[in-house]
């Protein structure tokens, strides 16, 4: 371990300031209504929803459990974006809102694509800091928007193999369809565009508590 | 074997303009600007060897010229109405070629971008996201044209949905390809052989005369 780490529970609570304390809270409260959402799904058999919870939340906890330090826990904000759709989703199983608001369907699509293109970008973050993968910031961005409509994608294949095998209906006609993947890229452009301005603005303490100090190099092509 | 190649995709270049003649003939011209189109994107591999010096492995120019061939004279004779799976075996080959031309965009990044470095294992994920993407794309385009010019592109949810299907099985075949490829032929080589350099002397050329003449 590391010299300068204070040993300890109380000393590691010390050493954070009161903002760190309540950003690391934040962000772990989301990551538990994540994993209730998830067991919540398992519960129910909805298979590509507990697939999702799971990616989401071994995401998560990756750079905990290899630092061994619950501060290294993600950012509120990324924590409440990934817990965001699952949450959606188990809503919109709810009659009420989906008689009441004609848009509540285009939204979670919208949701979902957030909470993919936020899977894209951790997974651009740790395959960075736990492998030999390298990106700048341009490659970055392209790759999380790129992502979430390929995992949409296969997302509804998934979607029509298992109306196909269970009988179900879930998916609806070919235009709703067309219109899920439309909202999904919308969301994921949105999602790629946000991440960029994200990334430039990002404090100097956060970039490298979280290893994100790659994704600011500058691409010098003529150099190469 | 290469001239084989050279000459089946010249065959292909000529049945393309064959069916934009008789497109222009016969009255019937609803393929007629696609097949333009498409011989146009045909002829952009010569064009850019000609211009910038790249050459593409002649496998894969053969491959485009097969997609686009398929496409057009497909289209034409009506074999995606009448010939069962015609759509998704264009799909496959579409795909498969996206995911090359995805590829060999990715691996010259790899090599030549100083902060981009992707492993084998990335690149093959790379590709399979990657043609899957496109092939979605593909989709939303068919969806507008059958939305805003009243044709019928997309029969139903069953036939989009295994579109898709075969788009991923192309992006798993060519991700494997170039997986088992990269094994036996390393970075440099593969993209030495497209002669980037060169292009790019000729770029920083083309730039530098341009700033000259203003």
């Amino acid at each position: 371990m590391s010299k300068g780490r204070p040993k300890g529970a109380r000393a590691l609570l010390k050493s954070q300031t009161r903002e760190q304390i309540l950003e690391a809270e934040v962000s772990w409260i989301s990551s538990l209504l994540l994993f209730f959402c998830t067991v919540y799904s398992l519960l129910r058999m909805d298979v590509l929803w507990v697939f999702f919870g799971i990616t989401a939340l071994s995401l998560y906890v990756l750079p905990i459990v290899t630092m061994r330090n619950p501060f290294k826990a993600l950012p509120w904000e990324m924590a409440i974006l990934l817990s965001a759709p699952l949450i959606l989703h188990l809503a919109a199983r709810s009659h009420a809102l989906n008689e009441h608001l004609h848009w509540w369907d285009d939204f979670t699509s919208v949701a979902f694509a957030f909470s993919l293109a936020t899977i894209g970008f951790l997974l651009t973050v740790e395959l960075q800091m736990y492998t030999q993968v390298k990106m700048n910031r341009a490659f970055a961005v392209f790759f999380v928007i790129m992502f979430t409509l390929a995992i949409a994608g296969f997302w509804q294949i998934g979607e029509f193999v298992g109306d196909k095998v269970y009988g179900t209906n879930i998916q609806g006609d070919n235009t709703a369809v067309m219109t899920t993947l439309v909202w999904n890229l919308i969301g994921g452009i949105i999602m790629g565009i946000v991440y960029d301005l994200y990334l430039r603005a990002m404090s100097e303490r956060r970039r490298t508590a979280l290893g994100f100090k790659y994704l600011h190099e500058v691409p010098r092509w003529k150099n190469g | 074997m290469e001239e084989r190649l050279k000459l089946l995709s010249r065959g292909m270049q000529a049945a393309m303009v064959g069916v934009a003649v008789a497109g222009i003939v016969t009255h019937n011209l609803t393929w007629v600007p696609a097949a333009l189109f498409s011989l146009f994107v045909s002829v952009i591999p010569g064009l850019v060897r000609r211009d910038l010096g790249i050459v593409l492995p002649i496998e894969l120019n053969f491959w485009i010229v097969l997609a686009l061939f398929l496409h057009v004279v497909g289209g034409f004779s009506g074999f995606y109405d009448h010939v069962p799976g015609w759509d998704h075996v264009t799909h496959l080959i579409s795909a498969s070629l996206i995911g090359a031309l995805g590829f060999v965009a990715v691996v010259t990044l790899d090599k030549y971008v100083d902060s981009i470095s992707l492993p084998r294992p990335f690149l093959a994920f790379f590709i399979v996201m990657f043609s899957m993407a496109f092939g979605v794309l593909w989709e939303f385009m068919e969806f507008a044209n059958d939305q805003l010019a009243g044709t019928h592109l997309q029969y139903n949810l069953d036939d989009t949905m295994i579109d898709l299907m075969f788009d991923g099985f192309g992006g798993f075949f060519v991700a494997s390809l170039g997986a088992y490829y990269l094994i036996h032929t390393p970075h440099e080589h593969f993209v030495r052989a497209l002669n980037v350099d060169e292009a790019k002397e000729r770029i920083t050329e083309g730039i530098a005369k341009r700033k000259k003449a203003s």
